[in-house]
């Protein structure tokens, strides 16, 4: 094949993608704007600032003991990174003994510190000049300007009057920022970027209008239908008890001493998540299990066919209704079990609260579009039902004993005691977590109970997460489409 | 002369099967067919089982994408005017499907929803077609506990709510008991002379041959035969006609010259009592050869009668079913 008959291939495929040009164009520019973004982190700040820390060098000679690192004093560095720990616990108190040196903190203690924060950047610590208890939180991303300084300090080691010359990287409360600031700008540009092709790409469809009328028409259609169903009258019942339920007993434990005891409220509403997911999606996927092999064999489908409606219509109407006969009950389901939470511990952040509402809404909507994809495929209807089935037992029930095989085959030690706390374990768990709807919902909650998304949660940060809860969805209405189209060709 | 309505150029289509979207068999269904219905027509499609009607069908209503060629309503190509033509057809498939649980106007009410219409103009019209086909009775019950032909009747109705151009209609008989048949005979050439255009597929010939003004025959996925009906049949007449043959006996030495002959078919050998009847179908100059055979041979005949030829025969002799 010449290079001549290669562009005719490729200009032939790229003009069969006609209405999606300007989709694809804007997610070009998107993915270009993205790796500047990630550029611009690397060459003004430091990203590693673990690697500096762990640099250092610490000379015990005699009684000058010195630390140093591979710069010069007045060097001023951007580092950027998560904070390990909270600033009100690294808040140095009025009690503090003087004169101790501690050596993970490369600093002697005096009276000078009182109510100064030693930050923890990824096991980099920076001093503070002032205290920023209530200003930053644990996990969130911060970028700090902090500046070499030279420090003497004065211990006893051994009956031996120790003088340490340190070097410590110190900077001003001003100097600490949320990474987001920056963040911010390029997510609203590739916000505004992606809007702009949607925009044409919309503007391109023929009959949008009409065909979103339809795609209501069919939503309305599936939701009565779907209402008086008695499957759904079953599974409504179930899951709004089972939510209800869990709900008052994560509240409850919130004031327990038990083993499962919840650490918070906002720990209680993570926890609620995944408890309403695991009902939810059961209801999600029992609902959308046959709708198309039942229209199939019925014939109604190719009287559907037959009407001046899309097949990316039929499956967005579809979607969109049996994602509110499922949605809506749920939805009422979290509020009660929300108000048994509360009533029984406390109350979860606003954020958190209207993340768990809002995002499983979405969620249940990924839920059935990834089951309207296999019932596409589905070429009977026991193969329907065990597809179905299999789904929900991979994403609900057996997927963290496949996150434990992985992590055993890869080399963590499951052996262990208390290994879910080993960081390599979480980082694994978490970014394998993004390929599950539930997990990536109860992200998407824990995310939201934060002021910020510039989040580390366990080795994937806030804005990751954000992106797979709304390409979840994207992605499986566009394969269910694409799956249903292939069929028009035979 | 009527512009065409529908015109197929060179379709093709191929069915698939696929394991884990390889594909792993394809068989054809469409080999390159051509044809055209004119403004006002009632097109009857026939073909054997098999032959790629319902597929063809499939692939006007849109259904079905075809691989190549293209069909065109109005001058204008599906693929690429989807909306505007699926508004001007009205598909009544072979196998009904509607749903159990809807009254005969939510269906209306429900199909009706595609369509540029007001919910009171489907009402109004909904109302005057359930009448029409004897269906306003059953309007309060769902269409679960409805009769087949019942179910047709909806099923025409909903074809026909949003005025289309074209009929298109797969068996529409199928189920059908014999005053169904009639009424819908009877509203179909009612529609066709207020300037409804109708393609009928059917195996039922009789009602082809009484209906419809031109035919297509599609065999192999091929249209091997388009004219209109008197057409079609003055032909077959010049070329060969069926005689049928009262004998007293009818031995094998007589089918076996019989057979020889290449201008002559055996339709059929019948024992009638102490009689035996034969229905060759022949050509006209080959009768006096045939009598003279037979008579030479030591057999007495009763009675010659012929017959008109009909659309069965027309139907037999293109597509080669001569077994």
């Amino acid at each position: 094949m010449n290079i001549d008959d290669l562009m005719d291939k490729a200009n032939n495929r790229w003009k069969s993608l006609d209405i999606w040009q300007p989709m694809l164009i804007s997610i070009s520019i998107v993915m270009i704007v993205a790796i500047a973004h990630k550029f611009d982190w690397e060459t003004n700040t430091e990203t590693d600032p673990e690697n500096i820390w762990n640099e250092q060098e610490i000379n015990k000679d005699g009684n000058n003991w010195t630390i140093n690192f591979n710069y010069d004093i007045g060097d001023t560095i951007i580092f950027k990174g998560v904070l390990q720990t909270s600033p009100t616990s690294e808040t140095y108190p009025t009690d503090i003994i003087t004169g101790k040196f501690s050596e993970g903190e490369g600093i002697v203690y005096t009276e000078d510190l009182y109510g100064k924060t030693m930050l923890n950047l990824d096991g980099m610590r920076i001093l503070i000049n002032g205290n920023l208890s209530g200003k930053f939180y644990e996990s969130e991303i911060v970028t700090v300007e902090a500046t070499l300084v030279e420090r003497v300090g004065y211990f006893e080691k051994s009956d031996q009057n120790i003088t340490l010359t340190s070097e410590l990287w110190m900077a001003e409360t001003d100097d600490v920022k949320l990474a987001s600031e920056k963040d911010y700008y390029y997510f609203a540009l590739e916000l505004l970027i992606l809007g702009v092709g949607t925009y044409f790409t919309i503007k391109r469809t023929k009959n949008l209008k009409e065909q979103m009328g339809f795609a209501k028409h069919i939503a309305l259609f599936e939701l009565k239908r779907g209402m008086k169903a008695p499957r759904m009258i079953v599974l409504g019942l179930f899951f709004t008890l089972f939510i209800v339920g869990i709900g008052w007993l994560l509240g409850d434990l919130q004031n327990s001493q038990s083993t499962f005891a919840v650490q918070n409220a906002d720990d209680g509403i993570i926890r609620l998540a995944y408890f309403t997911f695991f009902v939810v999606s059961m209801a999600a996927i029992a609902v959308s299990v046959d709708s198309f092999h039942k229209e199939r064999q019925s014939n109604t489908l190719n009287m559907l066919l037959a009407r001046p409606v899309n097949r990316e219509t039929i499956v967005l109407g579809k979607a969109l209704g049996l994602s509110l006969v499922v949605g809506i009950p749920a939805f009422l389901a979290q509020i009660l079990g929300l108000y048994f939470m509360t009533s029984a511990g406390e109350t979860p952040s606003l954020g958190g609260m209207i993340a768990f509402l809002i995002f499983a809404q979405l969620m249940i909507f990924t839920m059935i579009t990834f089951q309207l994809c296999l019932a596409v495929s589905a070429k009977t209807g026991s193969d329907v039902v065990i597809y179905g089935l299999g789904a929900w037992l991979l994403f609900a029930v057996v997927w963290t004993l496949i996150v434990y095989t992985i992590s055993f085959a890869i080399g963590v030690d499951i052996n262990a005691e208390n290994f879910e706390n080993d960081s390599n374990y979480q980082t694994f768990a978490s970014r394998i977590g993004l390929l599950n709807p539930g997990i990536v919902y109860q992200m998407a909650v824990g995310l939201f109970t934060h002021r910020t998304i510039a989040i580390d949660l366990e080795g994937v940060p806030g804005w990751l997460v954000l992106l797979s809860l709304v390409l979840w969805p994207l992605m499986c209405l566009r394969t269910a489409t694409w799956l249903f189209k292939r069929e028009m060709k035979g | 002369m009527a512009a065409s309505l529908l015109e197929l150029n060179e379709v093709q289509k191929d069915y698939r099967i696929r394991r884990f979207g390889r594909i792993i068999r394809s068989s054809n269904a469409l080999n390159k067919l051509s044809f055209n219905v004119k403004k006002g027509q009632i097109f009857g499609f026939l073909g054997p089982n098999g032959a790629g009607k319902t597929t063809t069908i499939k692939c006007i209503t849109g259904i079905l994408k075809c691989d190549s060629g293209t069909i065109s309503i109005d001058g204008k190509d599906i693929e690429n005017n989807d909306f505007e033509n699926k508004n001007k057809i009205g598909f009544l498939p072979e196998q009904i499907g509607l749903y159990g649980n809807l009254t005969t106007m939510q269906t209306l009410r429900f199909y009706g929803g595609f369509y540029n219409i007001s919910e009171s103009i489907i009402e109004d019209r909904g109302g005057k077609l359930l009448d029409l086909l004897g269906l306003s009775k059953s309007s309060k019950k769902p269409v679960g506990e409805f009769s087949l032909g019942m179910k047709k009747r909806l099923a025409l109705a909903v074809a026909l709510l949003h005025e289309p151009e074209i009929l298109i209609l797969d068996e529409p008989t199928s189920g059908l008991d014999p005053r169904g048949v009639k009424a819908l005979r009877t509203l179909l050439l009612d529609l066709n002379k207020k300037g409804l255009t109708i393609i009928l597929s059917s195996h039922v010939l009789s009602e082809v041959q009484e209906m419809c003004t031109d035919v297509g025959i599609i065999n192999n996925g091929k249209m091997i035969r388009q004219e209109s009906i008197s057409k079609i049949i003055d032909t077959v007449e010049k070329t060969a006609i069926k005689l049928s043959l009262r004998l007293n006996n009818f031995t094998k030495k007589d089918q076996k010259i019989l057979e020889k002959n290449k201008g002559i078919r055996i339709l059929e050998n019948n024992n009638l009592g102490k009689h035996k009847r034969i229905i060759l179908s022949l050509k006209e100059d080959l009768i006096p050869w045939v009598t003279d055979m037979l008579v030479k041979n030591g057999t007495k005949i009763f009675s010659i009668e012929p017959h008109n030829t009909t659309l069965e025969d027309v139907f037999l002799t293109e597509t080669g079913d001569k077994e």
